[in-house]
C-alpha cells in the first residue's frame, strides 16, 4: 500500500502549474493592432457612432438633444410634471447640475476619444487605400460634428485631440472657440477629400455630408460669438457647391412635406436627408426623441417638448403648418383642440410615429433624427450669400423660393437686403420648427433676448432675465469637480 | 491534470475505502451512555476496548453498545479535544459514564487557516457560530447563520428577495473597488462561494479577524475569512434525521400612499397652480370616492409559502465515517412570480486507511434556480413602480391587458407586467469536490496533500414580453462555466518538547487557478413572443456576445504556533502570493504577522484570586492584501457595442474601453489587533473584547474620468484608509437549574475614515447609478477625514416662507418654493453648493441572541439593531416629487404640502413653477437606525418514550415581525446597491429595493 501511496503523494506535491502567473486575456482587444486592420478599423468607425446614440445615456437618442436647446422660441416644455432639468433650459435659469446637458457633451466627447484613436492611426491600417481612407473620412466628419454641437451649445471647450489616457488631461484647461472652429474647419475639409459620394450605408455620411456642415459651420462663425464677416462668403460658396453637385451627391428636396414627417419608413433616408442617425428599437438602439416624448400627456405621452403659443400663432398656415403641428388631441373623452388640453400648448406632428399603427404610443422608436437636411443647405445659401455680397441674388430668391413653395407660401420677391435676410432667418425658424436649428439661428445672429421678449402669459417666463451668458450651457459640474481648470 | 491523476488511482482508493469493513467478532454486549458533568449528553465520543482495534462512537443521545471480550475489558472513551478517560466494564448495565467537560471549551479544537488549534492556544480574534446555536431556527442560507451571531461581522441584507444579496463584512470597509467580502474556505476549499452551502450542512463557522489569524491566508485576507467547516459522520449506528420545514412570508409594511380619489384632487390641485388644465373631471374624483381606484402596492406584494426538507444520513465504523445530506428549499418571494428553489446534495466521507494513512472527501453538488430575484433595480423595480403608478389608472384596459401607459404619474411599466410579463431566470448549479490524503511520517509530522475543484455552471433566461417591452418582445440566453482548481501541499509538525514546548510548524505550497468561458446570446423583436427564451432564432434580429476569464494565485506560506507550558504563546506566519491580475514585478507580495498570547489564568497570582477559569491577552499586528479586482485591468482593451444603421440589423462596432492602469499594485492591509477572553464562574460567563486598528494603503479606487475624455473609470490606487473599532461578546448562563436562561449578546463599534488621497486631492467622487434619472451627480465623495459612504448632495432649509419673499426671488423662487443653503453666497444653487451631507455605513452593530429552557421547551429569541448611519430615500423622494420618472406625487404627505394662503409653515414644497427640488439632499435623508426582533422562536421536545424510538420536536418561530425605526421606507435594512466590489461606498440608498419579508415558520424535526 505505501508503496502506491508515497510516491503519489509527491507526484501531487510537485504538481503545481507553471502557467499560472500568465495573464491570458484571450478574446480581449488590446492595443492599436485593433485597428490595423480594414475590417477592425471599420469595426471602430462604425463604434464611434454608439456615443452619439445611445439611449438616455449619451448622445442624440433621447429628448436631451431638445432640452439643451429649449432657450429657443419654437420650444418649450410642461410648466409642471417631472420636466425640472427641461423648464432650466425653458426660463434661462440652467444650473451646471443639470441632467440633460451632459448626455450631449459626454456622447460628443466620447465619440471624439473615439475618432481620435482612428485620425491618429489609421495611416497604419492595411488594406486598399480608398477604402481606409472612406473610413478615415467618416472618421473626421463625427469629430467636426461631434465638436461643432458642443462648441455652439458650450462655446470655450477642451479642446482633445489624443486618444490615449494621460493624467496630465485632467488639469487642461479651455480652449477658445476659435481654436476648435479651426479644428473642424479642418476635420470637414479633410472629410470631404476623403469620403465617398455615396453614403456607405444609411446614417452615415458622404463627401455632400462634409460640404454641407462646413457650410452650416461658416454660417456660424459668421455670426456671434465669431463675428468672423469674411465666413458668410466661405458659407456661400460651400453651401453653392452642394447645390451644384446635389445630384453627385443624391441630395434633393422631397416633394412632399407630409412623407418627410411620415412617422414611417418612408421618412428614413430620404434624399433630402444630408446627415442623420438611424435606429431600430427592435435592435434595441431606438430614437427616443420621438414617439412618447413630444406626444400630449392627454394621449399618454410625456409632454417633453411642445411648440410655444406665438410661434405657432405667427407660423404661415399651409401643408406646411399642418405637417409640422398636432393640434388636435384623441383622448379618452373623444377629440379636443390643443386650447383645451392639459397643458394648453400645440405639439409637434414631426416627431409622431405612426408604426405598426397610427399614432403608436411608444418612447423606442425606429424612426431617424435628421440633424441636417438639404432644405438648409438652401436656406444657408440664400443666406450666407446675401450677408457676403450685400446684395439678393435670383439664386438666392430660388433656393429660398424652393422651400417657401413646398409649403404652400407664395414666393418673394422685390425685398431689401434685409429684409430679405430676415425673411430667410424667419423662413428657417418655420421650417426646421422643433429641429435643433432655430437656437444657434437665435444665438449666432443674438435674437436670443428679443425672441423671449414678449411671450405668452401661457408661456413659461424667463426667471431673473437674459443676458449673453445665458447664450452658453454651464459645463457639467461632474466635470468641473475632477478638473476645476475647466470653471 | 491533478484530478485526472487521482481518478486513475480510483480502483486503490475503493479498495481502502472498504478495508475498514472487515471486523472480527466479539462476545460481551454492553450497551451505555455518556455525558458531561452538566448531564448533557456527549456524542460522538469515540470508545475503543483498549488493547484491541474494537470500537464505537456515541450516538447523537451520547448512548452507545459494544461488544468486548468480557468483564474486566477496559473502554478507552476519547474525543478530541478533551481529557481521555478509562472505564473497566463491571456486570453493572447499562453503563453511565460521566466526562469531565469543564476545560472542554477550551481544549476545544477549532479550525483556523491551513490547520486546527486548540481554542485555549489562539492568539488570534475569532468568532465562532456552531450548529446548535441555530438549529431551530428557520435560517436558509449562511448570511442569516452570520447575522448578529459574531461580534465584528456586519451583516447587511441589501435585497430581501430569497436568495437576495448580502453584505457580510468583517470589521468594515477596507476598500473601495477592491472586493469587501470576506473570503469563504468551505472543508478547506480557499475561495468558495458561500451562497452555494446548504446552511442545514453546517457544523461550525469560524470568522477570522485579525492579522494574526487572517495573514495566513495573504493577499486574500485583508476583509477577513469565513471557515466553514461541514458536518462530519461519526462512527457507530446509524443516524438519520430529518427536517420540515413550511413557512408563509408577507411585506413588513405597505408606505402610506394617496388613494383614487385624493390622488385626483391632487393632481388637479397641482394643475390649478401651475397653470394647467385640470386632469381629472368632478365627475370621476366622485366615482374614484365611491369605487376606489388601484391600490398597486397590494397587487405587487403577496402572502406566500416556502418549505424546506432536510435528510442527513450518518454513520460509520470506528475507521470510516460518512454523511449524507439533502435538501430541498422552495422558496417564493413576497414579489409575485419571483421564487427560489435550492434542490443541495452532500457527501462526505474520512477513512483512516492505515496507521499512517488518512483520506477525506468532501463532495457537494448545489443547483440554485431563481426567477424575478434582482429585487434591487431602482428604477424598474415593481416596488419604484408600485409608489410611481396613478392609484387612478386601471391594472388593465378595457380588453384585459395590462395598461402599458400610465397617462398621469409613471412614465416606465405597469408594475404587475413588470412583475408577471417578464422572466429573468438564473440557474446555478456547482459541484465542489475537496480531497485531503494525509500521511504521518511519523507522530507529529504529516504531509497532507489538498485537491479541490469547483465546477459552475450558470445559465440565464431572460424574457421582455410585450407589456414591458413598448411592444418588442425580446429574449436571452447566456451559458457561462467556471472552474476554480486548487491543490495545496501542507505539511505539519506538531510536538511537545520537555512537556512544555509546544511547537506547531506548518508549511504550505498553493496554487489556484480559474478559468471561465461564456457566451451570450440576445433576440429581438420575437416572433412567437409566447415560446418566450426557447426560440431564439424566430426574431427580427439578434445580439452575441463571448467572454473569457482567467486568473492565478501561487503561493508559498509557513506558520510556527509556540506555547511555552501553555501559559506564553506565539504565531508567526508569513505568506508569499504571486497574482495574475498584476504586471510582471507587481505580481509578487510579502504577507508576515505575529501573534502573541498570555493565559494569565495559568499564572500564580491569578489562581489565587479564584475568580477566573481562563483569562488570556492577545495581541497582533500583521499585513494582509487585496487582490479581488477583476484581471486584466492592467490592459487598455476595447469594448464591443452595437448600434443600428439599416433596419432589422445590429451591427457591431468597438470603442475604447476604460483605461488600463500597467502600475496596479496590490491594495495592502496592516493590522494592529488587542484582545481579551475571560471566563468565569465554572464557565457559565464568559466575555471577549477586541480593539482593532487596520489601515488600508495603495487603495484601489475606479478613479472617475472626465466625460470630455470619454468617461468611465480607470482603477488606480489612490489613498489611505483606516477602520478602527471594538468587538465584544459577552456570554452567560443568566439563570440555570430546570428554567434556563443562556444570552449572549455581541457589539461591534466601527470609525471607518479616509486618511489621504493620492496627489494630495482633498475630494473623489462615485455614484451608484442607482438613481438614474432622479439625479445626475455623484452620490457619494471621498473626503480625507471623512468615512466611506459619505453622500454628498445638497441642504434642505425647508420652503421659503412668506416673509422670505425678496430673499427668494433672488434664487427666482417664490414662498412655498424649496429653499437650499447657499454655501457659496451667489444666489444660485449650483454643483459649488453641494457637500458631505452624510453617511450610509452603520457605525454601531448589535446582536442579542437568548436561549429560554424549560423541561421539553426551548424559546429562542434573536434581535439585530444597526445603528449610526443615513439612508438616502430615492423611494420616498420619487414619491413625494415630480420627477425624470414620475410626474405627480404619490405619497400621502403630500397632502401637508405648503398652499399659499392655507398651509404656509410646511416644508414640504408647494406646487410651483418655480420649484426646484432636488433628491439628492438633506431633504430625503433619513436616519437608517433600527433594532428588529429577527426571530422568535419556540421549540418542543417529544418525550423519547412516547415515540419510542424517535427524537421528535417540533418549533414555531416568527421572523422580522417587530421592528424599531423611524425609517419612512418599506425596510431600514435593504438597499438599492450590491455588495459586489465597489457597492460597499454606494450602500445607504434606497430605491425601490427589494423589502425583507416577515415570515411565520412551523418545522418538525426527527431523529432515529
Amino acid at each position: 500500500m505505501k508503496k502506491i501511496l508515497l510516491p503519489l503523494l509527491v507526484t501531487l506535491l510537485f504538481n503545481g502549474c507553471t502557467k499560472t502567473l500568465q495573464q491570458n486575456p484571450k478574446g480581449q482587444l488590446t492595443g492599436n493592432s485593433a485597428i490595423n486592420t480594414l475590417p477592425g478599423l471599420q469595426a471602430a468607425v462604425l463604434g464611434a457612432y454608439e456615443p452619439l446614440k445611445n439611449g438616455y445615456t449619451s448622445g442624440f437618442a433621447s429628448s436631451a438633444v431638445v432640452a439643451v436647446l429649449m432657450g429657443s422660441d419654437d420650444l418649450t416644455t410642461h410648466p409642471a410634471s417631472n420636466k425640472q432639468d427641461f423648464r432650466q433650459m425653458d426660463q434661462f435659469d440652467v444650473t451646471n447640475t443639470n441632467g440633460r446637458t451632459p448626455v450631449i457633451w459626454l456622447g460628443c466627447y466620447k465619440s471624439i476619444f473615439n475618432l481620435n484613436n482612428i485620425i491618429n492611426n489609421y495611416k497604419s491600417t492595411a488594406g486598399p487605400v480608398t477604402s481606409v481612407n472612406q473610413l478615415a473620412g467618416e472618421a473626421y466628419f463625427l469629430r467636426a460634428f461631434s465638436y461643432f454641437w458642443l462648441v455652439r451649445l458650450f462655446n470655450n471647450i477642451p479642446l482633445v485631440t489624443t486618444s490615449t489616457y494621460n493624467s496630465s488631461l485632467l488639469s487642461i484647461t479651455k480652449s477658445p472657440a476659435t481654436a476648435i472652429y479651426k479644428l473642424i474647419e479642418n476635420d470637414l475639409q479633410q472629410a470631404q477629400q476623403l469620403l465617398p459620394f455615396n453614403k456607405p450605408a444609411p446614417g452615415r455620411p458622404n463627401a455632400g455630408s462634409a460640404m454641407a456642415l462646413l457650410a452650416e459651420v461658416y454660417l456660424m462663425e459668421g455670426g456671434y460669438p465669431i463675428n468672423d464677416q469674411s465666413k458668410y462668403t466661405l458659407a456661400a460658396a460651400t453651401a453653392q457647391s452642394v447645390i451644384n453637385n446635389k445630384a453627385l451627391y443624391g441630395f434633393a428636396l422631397v416633394p412632399d412635406l407630409s412623407t418627410l414627417w411620415s412617422g414611417t419608413s418612408t421618412a428614413i433616408n430620404t434624399p433630402e436627408a444630408e446627415f442623420e442617425f438611424e435606429f431600430d428599437a427592435a435592435a434595441g438602439n431606438p430614437n427616443s426623441v420621438y414617439g412618447k416624448s413630444p406626444t400630449p400627456g392627454d394621449e399618454g405621452g410625456w409632454d417633453d417638448y411642445f411648440c410655444e403659443i406665438n410661434f405657432f400663432n405667427n407660423f404661415p398656415a399651409g401643408p406646411r403648418k399642418d405637417a409640422t403641428f398636432h393640434t388636435t388631441f384623441i383622448t379618452g373623452n373623444g377629440m379636443i383642440p390643443w386650447q383645451d388640453g392639459q397643458t394648453r400648448h400645440p405639439y409637434y406632428q414631426k416627431f409622431r410615429v405612426n408604426t405598426p399603427v397610427p399614432n403608436y404610443l411608444t418612447s423606442a422608436t425606429s424612426m431617424s433624427l435628421v440633424l441636417l437636411r438639404y432644405a438648409q443647405t438652401l436656406l444657408t445659401f440664400a443666406e450666407a450669400q446675401t450677408r457676403a455680397t450685400g446684395a439678393v441674388s435670383s439664386d438666392a430668391y430660388a433656393a429660398v423660393n424652393a422651400i417657401r413653395v413646398r409649403a404652400g407660401l407664395p414666393p418673394l420677391s422685390g425685398l431689401s437686403v434685409t429684409d430679405f435676410e430676415n425673411a430667410v432667418v424667419q423662413e428657417r425658424a418655420w421650417e426646421f420648427a422643433g429641429e435643433y436649428t432655430r437656437w444657434f439661428d437665435l444665438v449666432r445672429l443674438q435674437l436670443v433676448e428679443s425672441a423671449n421678449a414678449n411671450k405668452n402669459p401661457g408661456d413659461l417666463q424667463p426667471i431673473n432675465g437674459i443676458t449673453k451668458a445665458d447664450y452658453f450651457l454651464p459645463i457639467p459640474f461632474v466635470d468641473i469637480q475632477i478638473n476645476p481648470n475647466l470653471n | 491534470m491533478m484530478i485526472k491523476s487521482l481518478f486513475t488511482k480510483q480502483g486503490s482508493l475503493l479498495l481502502l475505502l472498504l478495508l475498514p469493513f472487515m471486523v472480527t467478532a466479539q462476545s460481551l454486549h454492553i450497551t451505555g451512555q455518556i455525558v458531561d458533568s452538566k448531564g448533557t449528553p456527549l456524542p460522538g465520543v469515540s470508545i475503543t476496548e483498549k488493547g484491541t482495534i474494537n470500537g464505537v462512537a456515541t450516538d447523537i443521545n451520547g448512548s452507545f453498545k459494544l461488544s468486548v471480550k468480557g468483564e474486566g475489558a477496559i473502554l478507552v472513551c476519547s474525543q478530541v479535544g478533551s481529557q481521555t478517560l478509562e472505564v473497566t466494564v463491571t456486570g453493572q448495565q447499562p453503563l453511565h459514564i460521566v466526562m469531565e467537560s469543564s476545560q472542554t471549551d477550551l481544549n476545544e479544537v477549532v479550525v483556523i487557516g491551513y490547520g486546527v488549534q486548540r481554542k485555549g492556544d489562539l492568539t488570534g480574534a475569532l468568532s465562532s457560530v456552531k450548529a446548535k446555536d441555530f438549529q431551530d431556527q428557520p435560517v436558509t442560507s449562511v448570511a442569516q447563520v452570520l447575522q448578529g451571531r459574531a461580534s465584528g461581522v456586519d451583516v447587511v441584507t441589501n435585497s430581501g428577495a430569497p436568495g437576495g444579496d448580502v453584505s457580510i463584512r468583517i470589521r468594515g470597509d477596507n476598500s473601495i473597488q477592491g472586493d469587501n467580502n470576506p473570503l469563504y474556505v468551505i472543508d478547506g476549499f480557499v475561495g468558495a462561494d458561500y451562497t452555494t452551502i446548504n446552511p442545514q450542512d453546517i457544523e461550525s463557522i469560524e470568522v477570522l479577524k485579525d492579522a494574526s489569524a487572517v495573514a495566513i491566508y495573504g493577499s486574500r485576507g485583508a476583509n477577513g475569512v469565513v471557515l466553514i467547516t461541514t458536518k462530519k459522520g461519526k462512527a457507530g449506528a446509524t443516524a438519520v434525521s430529518f427536517t420540515a420545514k413550511v413557512s408563509s412570508a408577507s411585506v413588513l409594511k405597505k408606505l402610506d400612499l394617496l388613494d383614487a380619489a385624493d390622488y385626483a384632487a391632487t393632481v388637479n390641485a397641482n394643475a390649478a397652480a401651475t397653470g394647467t388644465s385640470a386632469i381629472f373631471s368632478p365627475q370621476q374624483i366622485a366615482q374614484f370616492q365611491v369605487n376606489g381606484g388601484t391600490n398597486w402596492q397590494n397587487l405587487v406584494f403577496r402572502t406566500t409559502p416556502t418549505e424546506e426538507y432536510q435528510l442527513n444520513i450518518s454513520g460509520g465504523q470506528e475507521k470510516t465515517t460518512y454523511l449524507i445530506g439533502a435538501n430541498y428549499l422552495d422558496q417564493n418571494g413576497i414579489l409575485n412570480n419571483s421564487f427560489l428553489k435550492r434542490y443541495a446534495l452532500r457527501s462526505n466521507t474520512a477513512s483512516k486507511v492505515s496507521d499512517k494513512f488518512s483520506i477525506e472527501f468532501n463532495f457537494y453538488a448545489t443547483r440554485l434556480d431563481g426567477t424575478n430575484l434582482n429585487g434591487n433595480l431602482g428604477r424598474q423595480s415593481p416596488v419604484t413602480q408600485a409608489i410611481a403608478w396613478a392609484p387612478t389608472t386601471p391594472e388593465r384596459d378595457a380588453f384585459g391587458n395590462y395598461t402599458l401607459n400610465d397617462p398621469v404619474g409613471s412614465i416606465s411599466n405597469n408594475p404587475v407586467a413588470l412583475e408577471t410579463d417578464q422572466d429573468q431566470r438564473t440557474v446555478n448549479t456547482t459541484l465542489n469536490g475537496i480531497l485531503d490524503m494525509k500521511y504521518e511520517f511519523v507522530k507529529g509530522l504529516s504531509l497532507m496533500v489538498t485537491g479541490g475543484v469547483n465546477y459552475m455552471n450558470s445559465q440565464g433566461m431572460g424574457y421582455a414580453g410585450p407589456s414591458v417591452s413598448q411592444g418588442s418582445p425580446s429574449a436571452t440566453r447566456s451559458s457561462l462555466e467556471g472552474i476554480s482548481l486548487q491543490q495545496t501541499d501542507n505539511l505539519t509538525y506538531d510536538n511537545t518538547f520537555n512537556g512544555v514546548h509546544h511547537l506547531t510548524v506548518t508549511a504550505v505550497y498553493e496554487v489556484q487557478s480559474y478559468y471561465a468561458n461564456g457566451f451570450s446570446g440576445s433576440a429581438f423583436n420575437l416572433t412567437y413572443p409566447n415560446l418566450q427564451y426557447y426560440n431564439l432564432a424566430l426574431a427580427s434580429s439578434y445580439g452575441l456576445g463571448t467572454t473569457y476569464t482567467n486568473y492565478g494565485l501561487e503561493s508559498l506560506l509557513g506558520r510556527i504556533n509556540y506555547a511555552y507550558n501553555d501559559k506564553y504563546l506565539v504565531t508567526f506566519s508569513v505568506r508569499r502570493d504571486g497574482s495574475s491580475k498584476f504586471s510582471t514585478g507587481d505580481q509578487y507580495s510579502v504577507f508576515p504577522s505575529l501573534g502573541l498570547g498570555w493565559k494569565l489564568s495559568d499564572e500564580k497570582f491569578i489562581k489565587k484570586l479564584n475568580l477566573f477559569d481562563n483569562l488570556k491577552l492577545r495581541a497582533s499586528y500583521g499585513w494582509t492584501g487585496n487582490q479581488a479586482i477583476n484581471p486584466y485591468q492592467t490592459l487598455t482593451t476595447y469594448s464591443n457595442v452595437t448600434t443600428s444603421f439599416t433596419s432589422g440589423t445590429v451591427t457591431p462596432g468597438l470603442v475604447l474601453g476604460n483605461p488600463g492602469n500597467p502600475q496596479l499594485k496590490w491594495e495592502t492591509t496592516r493590522q494592529a489587533d488587542a484582545g481579551l477572553d475571560a471566563t468565569f464562574l465554572q464557565g457559565h460567563l464568559s466575555f471577549s473584547a477586541d480593539y482593532y486598528n487596520k489601515r488600508t494603503s495603495n487603495l484601489l479606487l475606479p478613479v472617475t474620468v472626465p466625460d470630455y475624455l470619454g468617461g468611465g473609470s480607470i482603477l488606480s490606487n489612490v489613498g489611505k484608509i483606516a477602520n478602527t473599532g471594538w468587538d465584544f461578546s459577552l456570554t452567560g448562563d443568566l439563570i440555570t437549574g430546570r428554567f434556563k436562561w443562556t444570552t449572549s449578546l455581541n457589539f461591534s463599534l466601527l470609525n471607518n475614515k479616509v486618511i489621504s488621497l493620492a496627489n494630495g486631492q482633498n475630494m473623489m467622487f462615485t455614484g451608484s447609478d442607482v438613481g438614474s434619472g432622479l439625479s445626475t451627480q455623484s452620490e457619494f465623495v471621498l473626503m480625507p477625514g471623512k468615512p466611506l459612504g459619505e453622500y454628498w448632495g445638497l441642504t434642505y432649509l425647508g420652503t421659503w416662507k412668506p416673509d422670505q419673499a425678496t430673499q427668494a426671488a433672488l434664487y427666482g423662487n417664490k414662498p412655498g418654493d424649496s429653499r437650499y443653503l447657499d454655501l457659496n453666497g451667489d444666489h444660485l444653487i449650483n454643483g459649488s453648493d453641494y457637500h458631505a451631507m452624510g453617511n450610509g455605513l452603520p457605525k454601531y452593530s448589535y446582536g442579542w441572541n437568548n436561549d429560554f429552557s424549560y423541561q421539553r421547551f426551548t424559546l429562542n429569541v434573536f434581535v439585530e439593531a444597526l445603528t449610526g448611519y443615513d439612508k438616502l430615500d430615492y423611494s420616498y423622494g420619487a414619491g413625494i416629487t415630480a420627477n425624470s420618472d414620475i410626474r405627480q406625487a404619490t405619497i400621502a404627505a403630500i397632502q401637508n404640502r405648503y398652499i399659499p394662503g392655507v398651509n404656509e409653515t410646511s416644508n414640504i414644497p408647494a406646487f410651483s413653477t418655480t420649484n426646484q427640488s432636488y433628491i439628492q439632499s438633506t431633504r430625503f435623508l433619513e436616519s437608517g437606525d433600527f433594532a428588529r426582533v429577527k426571530n422568535i422562536a419556540l421549540a418542543y421536545h417529544f418525550p423519547k418514550e412516547l415515540l419510542k424510538k424517535l427524537d421528535a420536536s417540533v418549533f414555531v418561530s416568527a421572523t422580522n415581525y417587530f421592528t424599531i425605526t423611524h425609517y419612512k421606507g418599506f425596510d431600514p435594512e435593504t438597499n438599492s446597491v450590491t455588495s459586489a466590489p465597489g457597492g460597499d461606498v454606494n450602500q445607504g440608498i434606497d430605491y425601490g429595493s427589494y423589502p425583507n419579508a416577515k415570515t411565520l415558520t412551523v418545522g418538525l424535526t426527527a431523529k432515529f
